[in-house]
Formats: C-alpha cells, sequence, structure tokens
C-alpha cells in the first residue's frame, strides 16, 4: 500500500495504529504522535480518512428504528412478569 | 454486594450461569442466586479521559482545500464522540433524583419497574439495530429484542445502578442470541485468549483532516445504505459484532470484550480483520456500481472480472 513507515513497519501495524486512534484506545502521548504523523503523510492521511468515510457510512446505515408495537409489546410482557424474589439476595 | 469476578463467564453457553439464569429466571418463580458481576464497563476513570481528550480539541481547519474532508472527519469524530457520551451520559443517574445512592434492595417490585422502564426502555431502537446484524431479519430481531427486554427485566435487581447500563443490555442481548438462535454452535463469538490488560483509554479526536479525499473514499461514499448493511451482513458474525459495537455504538474496546465476552486482544484483531474485509468488500460493490476509484486496484481488479465474465 505505501513505503511508509511512520506509523510501522508493514500495512497491518498501520492499519492498527489508525484503528486505535479512531476507537480512541490510544495514550495522549500516542495521540500527539499519531497527529503529527497523519498532518505530514499523505498516504497514511488518506488511509485514516477513508476509514473514517467507513465509520461514517456504517454508522448511517445500521441505525434503525425499532417497530412501533416493539416497545409496546415488550411493556407488555414486562407487566405481566412477575419479578423474581430479588430483595433478600441483594 | 461486591462483585469482582474476572469475565469469562460465556467459556460456554452452556455452562454460562448468567445466561442459565436468566432463562430460569423467566421460566420459574424461583428465586435464582447469580452474580451477574463486572457489567462496570465504563471505568470513570476512562469516562473523565474521555471528557478531557474531548477538551482539547479546539484546533480550526487549516486550508480550505481541507474543507470537505474535514467536515468528514469532524463527522465521523463527532459521532464517536456522541456514542461516547452517551456509553457514559446516564450512568451517572445511579441516584433516585433524591442525591442519595439507590438502595436496590429496599426498593418494591413496582419502583424497580419505574426504574427499568425509566432507564432501559430508551435503549430499544439501538438494541433492535443491533440486533438487526444478528437475526438478518426483522421479525426475529423483533423477538430477539423483546427477549432481551424481558430476560433484562427479570435480572435487573442485579444490574450495578452506577455502571453502564447499555453494555449491560447489550451483553444480555448478545447471550440471548447466542442462546436463542445458536444453539446449534454454543461456542462463545470467541476463539483466541490473548488479552492486553491496562490500556490507557484517550479519545484520539482532534486530528485535523488536511488533504483532499481520495478518490476511494468518494467512491466510497456514494454508495445505499443497503450496499453497506450488505457488506456488513456479510462478513462473519463475529467481525461483524465488533464492528458494530465500535462503529455504531463507539464502545471502548474493554465494553466490546464484556459485552462479547472475549479478551480485549481479540476484540481488536476482531475489529481489525472486519474492518479489513468490510473495506474489501465496499469496494467491490462501489467498483460493481461502476463508482471508479483512480488507483483503486482492487476496484480495477473487480471491474477487469466483471468485463471476462466473471
Amino acid at each position: 500500500m505505501s513505503d511508509c513507515q511512520g506509523l510501522g513497519d508493514c500495512d497491518d501495524t498501520r492499519m492498527q495504529r489508525i484503528y486505535e486512534y479512531l476507537d480512541g484506545a490510544l495514550t495522549h502521548d500516542d495521540i500527539a504522535e499519531i497527529k503529527e504523523h497523519l498532518d505530514e503523510c499523505p498516504e497514511c492521511h488518506e488511509q485514516y480518512d477513508l476509514e473514517c468515510v467507513i465509520r461514517v457510512m456504517v454508522k448511517r446505515s445500521c441505525t434503525e428504528a425499532a417497530p412501533e408495537n416493539l416497545k409496546n409489546s415488550i411493556l407488555d410482557r414486562i407487566h405481566s412478569i412477575r419479578p423474581v424474589e430479588a430483595d433478600a439476595e441483594a | 454486594m461486591v462483585l469482582v469476578k474476572e469475565p469469562g463467564l460465556l467459556e460456554a453457553a452452556d455452562a454460562d450461569p448468567w445466561a442459565l439464569a436468566l432463562t430460569g429466571a423467566i421460566s420459574t418463580p424461583r428465586k435464582v442466586t447469580v452474580d451477574l458481576n463486572a457489567m462496570s464497563t465504563m471505568d470513570p476513570a476512562v469516562a473523565a479521559m474521555h471528557e478531557v481528550a474531548g477538551n482539547d480539541d479546539a484546533q480550526p481547519a487549516k486550508t480550505s482545500a481541507a474543507k470537505s474532508s474535514a467536515a468528514r472527519t469532524a463527522a465521523a469524530r463527532a459521532a464517536a464522540e456522541s456514542a461516547a457520551a452517551d456509553a457514559t451520559a446516564v450512568e451517572t443517574v445511579a441516584a433516585d433524583g433524591t442525591g442519595q445512592p439507590l438502595d436496590t434492595a429496599a426498593e418494591t417490585d413496582d419502583e424497580r419497574r419505574v426504574r427499568f422502564e425509566r432507564d432501559a426502555m430508551q435503549y430499544v431502537d439501538q438494541l433492535y439495530s443491533a440486533a438487526m446484524r444478528m437475526a438478518r431479519n426483522p421479525a426475529d430481531a423483533e423477538d430477539l429484542v423483546q427477549e432481551a427486554y424481558t430476560k433484562a427485566f427479570s435480572a435487573f435487581h442485579q444490574y450495578k445502578p452506577g455502571t453502564n447500563l447499555k453494555a449491560w443490555l447489550y451483553r444480555i442481548l448478545t447471550n440471548t442470541y447466542i442462546n436463542l438462535y445458536r444453539k446449534r454452535q454454543r461456542e462463545p463469538l470467541q476463539s483466541n485468549s490473548d488479552t492486553i490488560e491496562d490500556w490507557q483509554l484517550a479519545r484520539a479526536e482532534s486530528h485535523t483532516s488536511t488533504g483532499l479525499r481520495s478518490a476511494e473514499a468518494e467512491a466510497l461514499d456514494h454508495l445505499p445504505d443497503s450496499d453497506v448493511k450488505r457488506a456488513l451482513q456479510s462478513i462473519p458474525e463475529e467481525f461483524r459484532l465488533a464492528v458494530y459495537f465500535a462503529d455504531v455504538e463507539g464502545f471502548a474496546y474493554k465494553e466490546i470484550s464484556d459485552i462479547m465476552n472475549t479478551p480485549i486482544g481479540t476484540v481488536m484483531s476482531r475489529l481489525h480483520r472486519g474492518r479489513r474485509m468490510l473495506r474489501d468488500m465496499l469496494a467491490d460493490y462501489a467498483a460493481e456500481r461502476g463508482f471508479k476509484a483512480a488507483g483503486d486496484h482492487a476496484a480495477e481488479a473487480e471491474s477487469k472480472n466483471q468485463e471476462n465474465g466473471k
């Protein structure tokens, strides 16, 4: 994909860093480092940008509203349940 | 009640005391004693770090050429942040409005029901969306969500106020799915056992985009939602769900690890592989639809394949 080694010496390592960055799984020091690199490396930045696009697409596509009646069905069912005797064991 | 027990309950669904107890709680009126344990998936310290990380996000976009890309990036960032905020916001309401810690032991059945309806029912849409990624059709997804909510209600006295309720519900949903719909293959959604502990988490939120969007990004962005769903459905479910939990819900690795009952290292590798698969799939779809991305080898190869009549 690229010869850049700023984020690691292979594509996998590099993508892993980008994923961790997007997932909020890096330390503050790591974040500063990767930001600096992304700002100066078009290749890595392109990968990062692409992952951002996909993330937005997935989120947009997979946000469905539950059918109208589902909430009522759940409530009906909950109201028909006799809860277990929880008080004693807490 | 102090619950300190390592995750690992779902070694096998059959042996999962949690899932079994939940089932028992519904089908029989007898008292069930279970450790629901460890749904405190969002450590307050981690949540605080997220907030801190969010606050230094004050850099303006640098160039006008970066506008489109920056906007896109900002959208992803905002989405991730809102999901993170969402995941932590509700759980701060551990009190009953009086400022006193909630005494669940002293709670009446009616009070618990009211609390459940107030706190848990707000996630029906989100759980339904997740269920759609599991059950693959609306009717089954509805059943799954209804079953999960029924179990959650029956076990609600075991939910520890102040911990991450949404993650707790997701875990019940995932277990319900495993037990109801995957009975033939009862192994949990996991394989490896590599673990990475003591992660210091922080939001990667404040990167300012500098370049124009690539042709590949443009091509993918033209795909309709149906293609994205189809691509996601086509990758194996453990990868699909990991991607869903991370990208749509913005859960942290630790939270996904709790929900799917797999080590954090496994979550990370599933995300990595799942995203790769998803991206390749989307590139294929874009090529099929003629959204050619210049310099995109995958797309070029795919369109050549099609020209050759496959």
